[in-house]
Order: structure tokens, then sequence, then C-alpha cells
């Protein structure tokens, strides 16, 4: 290190900008290479301008980095803050899509051992039943007190409980319809049964929203799992085609399901703003 | 130098800190290098709002970028070529500002001030602040802060042959007052 030091004077004038462009130069130049000039000119820094910039550095530095479902959606457009919503829903984790996944596969193995034996609608008629109920599940743990983190947040967030809880109800639907999608390809067969779990998955959710509208969400979807469990149990003694729930008269009964569903919906999204609890 | 607790830690170390992410070692880089930085860029741009921006900018890319350090040369140095080239960026966003250049160069000088400087800084410096300000300016951008010549042009809002063409007088020049 050099033995030479600026002296007062030089730092003096270098922060107050009067020194000449040749005595700056050198300066600058020796300042890169020596801590001592370094320090002896922090000392006629301006304290309350160092401490503003460092608190915005230090925001900047504490903003936690988005995680990989984050990044993903922001890179698809979704804006940030619905981005932020949807991640923090249990229902939308990666570990939830594995328990879901795993869940599919088992319907389409047990399906394809069943292949071309005479429970082979039997075991297709269990495929279908959990991919329409899968996204209850989903949409039961996606909102609602003691299951979503951010419940008290969003109580006082100035978005509207109810559009938050559409775009998770989306968000879990569609995530979950292209899981099972996907496992349907994995069947014996792919046939119109391959799809038959859409309409009745899209019906069993909206009924449970509408219905949490009235009762606490997990009792809803408990209900709703119910009454649909018990229905396929019954198809399973309908000898002739045990698939008859999924059929024309069936998908038309979603149908109607889905747009009573809607209507109770737009009519008491009220009960989301807060009161949905006892 | 190393009473002060604080510099008791070389800078090099620190930034290793840093890479590991320690938020108390960014404060005391930010701390030390952030008072010179601040002086170094308001005499490359005189919106005192942009040298802010151009700080925080260069002080989050430390924090991103530290494990990229690989321990060459002096801290300062490289803290310096990162926020030289955060204040190149930020003027560049900002649509053709004229270049600050007429705001540089001290008022008028006296001829006895004149003397004084040549004697006490010989020939050299006497012959830098003979140079016109946009010489100067140039001089400054590649030979002090080793910017290639296309960073000066956009740091200095001009051409890049005008770039050269003004170093190459500004070399000429001093070549003739020092010969």
């Amino acid at each position: 290190m050099t033995t030479w030091h600026a002296d007062t004077s030089l730092l003096t004038a270098y922060s107050g900008g009067t020194i000449d462009d040749a005595r700056a130069y050198s300066l600058e130049a020796h300042i890169l290479a020596c801590e001592t000039c370094r320090t002896a000119l922090a000392t006629t820094a301006d304290r309350g301008r160092l401490d503003r910039m460092w608190a915005e550095i230090a925001e900047a530095v504490d903003v936690p980095r988005p995680d990989i479902v984050e990044r993903t959606l922001l890179r698809l457009g979704v804006r940030e803050h619905v981005a932020r919503l949807l991640t923090a829903t249990p229902s939308l984790r990666l570990s939830w899509f594995a328990a879901e996944a795993i869940t599919l596969g088992f319907a389409v193995l047990s399906a394809d051992a069943a292949s071309g034996g005479r429970r082979e609608d039997l075991a297709l008629l269990l495929f279908l039943m959990v991919a329409a109920l899968l996204p209850v599940a989903g949409v039961a743990a996606a909102y609602g007190p003691g299951m979503d983190p951010t419940y008290e947040v969003g109580l006082s967030a100035p978005m509207r409980s109810f559009r938050l809880l559409l775009i998770r109800a989306a968000a879990v639907l569609g995530a979950s319809a292209v899981l099972a999608g996907v496992a349907a390809l994995a069947l014996p067969q792919i046939d119109w049964t391959a799809a038959a779990w859409l309409l009745p998955s899209l019906g069993l959710t909206l009924a449970t929203l509408a219905l949490s509208t009235y009762v606490r969400p997990l009792v809803a979807a408990g209900a709703v799992s119910f009454v649909w469990i018990f229905l396929s149990v019954v198809a399973t003694f309908h000898r002739d085609d045990r698939l008859i729930v999924f059929r024309g008269g069936g998908q038309i009964a979603f149908l109607l399901i889905i747009a009573a569903s809607a209507l109770v919906l737009a009519r008491r999204r009220e009960a989301f703003e807060g009161g949905a609890e006892e | 130098m190393a009473t002060d607790p604080r510099h008791a830690t070389s800078d090099g170390e620190l930034l290793q800190a840093v890479g590991a992410g320690d938020r108390g070692a960014l404060r005391a880089l930010y701390e030390r290098h952030t008072p010179w930085l601040v002086l170094r860029l308001s005499r490359r741009c005189a919106d005192p709002g942009v040298v802010e921006e151009v700080v925080q900018d260069t002080f989050l890319a430390v924090w991103n970028g530290a494990r990229r350090y690989r321990g060459q040369g002096d801290v300062a140095a490289w803290i310096w070529g990162i926020g030289i080239r955060r204040l190149i960026d930020r003027l560049r966003k900002r649509s053709p500002a004229p270049a600050p250049v007429e705001e540089w160069g001290p008022a008028s000088r006296s001829a006895e001030e004149e003397v004084l400087l040549g004697v006490e800084y010989g020939n050299l410096g006497a012959a830098l602040n003979r140079l016109s300000p946009e010489l100067r300016a140039v001089m400054q951008a590649t030979v002090l802060d080793g910017l290639t010549t296309r960073e000066a042009a956009r740091l200095l809002g001009i051409p890049q042959g005008t770039v050269k063409t003004r170093l190459m007088r500004a070399r000429a020049e001093l070549r003739e007052a020092l010969a």
C-alpha cells in the first residue's frame, strides 16, 4: 500500500465539489486502492442520506424470492398479487399435487389391472369417481378458517374474499383437471369415459362452494363427497350399466347442478366476506 | 489501522459473507464504500436522484452477485465497475438527456491560481486542467473509469466516433503540453 494519503483540504475540496479535475482524477484513482482515504472521506458523508438509501436497499434485500410455482405463474403473465395469493393456497402446493397424482395413479392402475375382466367397468367407475372428487377436496382445502394460512389476511384485504375464492377455485379446478386428464390417457381404453368426469367435477365443486355459503367449507365438501360416493355405490348395483351416472342423463343433471350452484353463489356471495364461519 | 473493530474484517471477507447471505456484512460494505461512491458518481451525473438509484442498484447487484467476485483486485474497484455501468444503464433508460458535460469543469480560475496549481502538481495537472471540458470528460471516462469506447459514448451521450476523435485530440494536446 502506498504511504501517500490525501490531506484534509484535498478531501474537503473533493466532497465539496470545488476541486479541479486533475486533482479529482488523482484522488479518485488513489481512493480505489486506499482504505485510509476512503475512511477519511466517509466522515464527510451525509448520514441521513446514507440511512435513507440503505432503508430502500434493505427492503429490496428482504423481499423473499418467489418460489418456482410463483415464478412460473409470473412468467405466464399472472399479476404479482394474484400469483402470491395462489401460491399461498394449501391445495396449490407441490405436495398437494403429488398427493393428487398418486391417488389418480392408483385409480388408473386398478382400471388397468381390471382391464378385460368382469370388473372392468367397476374400476373405471372408481377412476371417474376419484377424478370428479379431487377438485372438491382441493377447493375445501383452499380457503376458510383453519385451512388457509392467509385467511385472516384475506378478510382484511382490499380484494373481496369472494373474488379470491373464485380465483383459487378456478386454479384448483384447472390444475386438477390437467392431472386427471393426463391420468385418463393411461386408461386401458380411451373413449368418451376418459372425459366423463369433467362435468361432474365442475358440478361437485360449484355445489361445494354454494353449500359453503351456508355451512363451513369442510362440512360442505364432506356433504357433497358423501352424496357423490353414495350415488356411485348405488350405481354399482345397476348390473347392466354401472356407469349410468356418467351417461347422458347424468351429465344433464350435472349441468343443472352447475347452473343452480352458480345462481346460489351469485345471490349469496356476501356470505364469504367474513361470515361463513360460525 | 485496525483499531476500529468494524475494519478488522477485510472487504474480501465481508464480500464472502455477503455471498453466504449475511445482511450485516452487506451493511458493513455499504458503510465503507457508499460515501466515495456517491461522490464519484455525483461528479459524473448531476441528478442526485439518479445517483441514489444507482447506489441502490449497485449494492443490490453486490448482494446478488457477491459469489461472482473472484478475489482479484480491490473490492472497491469491483464495486466501482458495477456502479459506473449501472449509471450508464440508468442514463440510457432516460431518453437522450443532454450529457452533463457543460456543468463540469471548475469556473474560470484566476491567473494566480493557475500558477499555483502548476507549481503544486507540475505540468501534467495543469495540462489536464487546460483541456476543454469535452476532452477531459472523454479522458475521465476511458482512462480513469476504465470504460470502453462504447460505454463512454453512452455515458456522455455522444457517438462512439466522437469519443475516439476526442480521445486522440486530448492525447495530442497533452503530449504537446508536456513536451
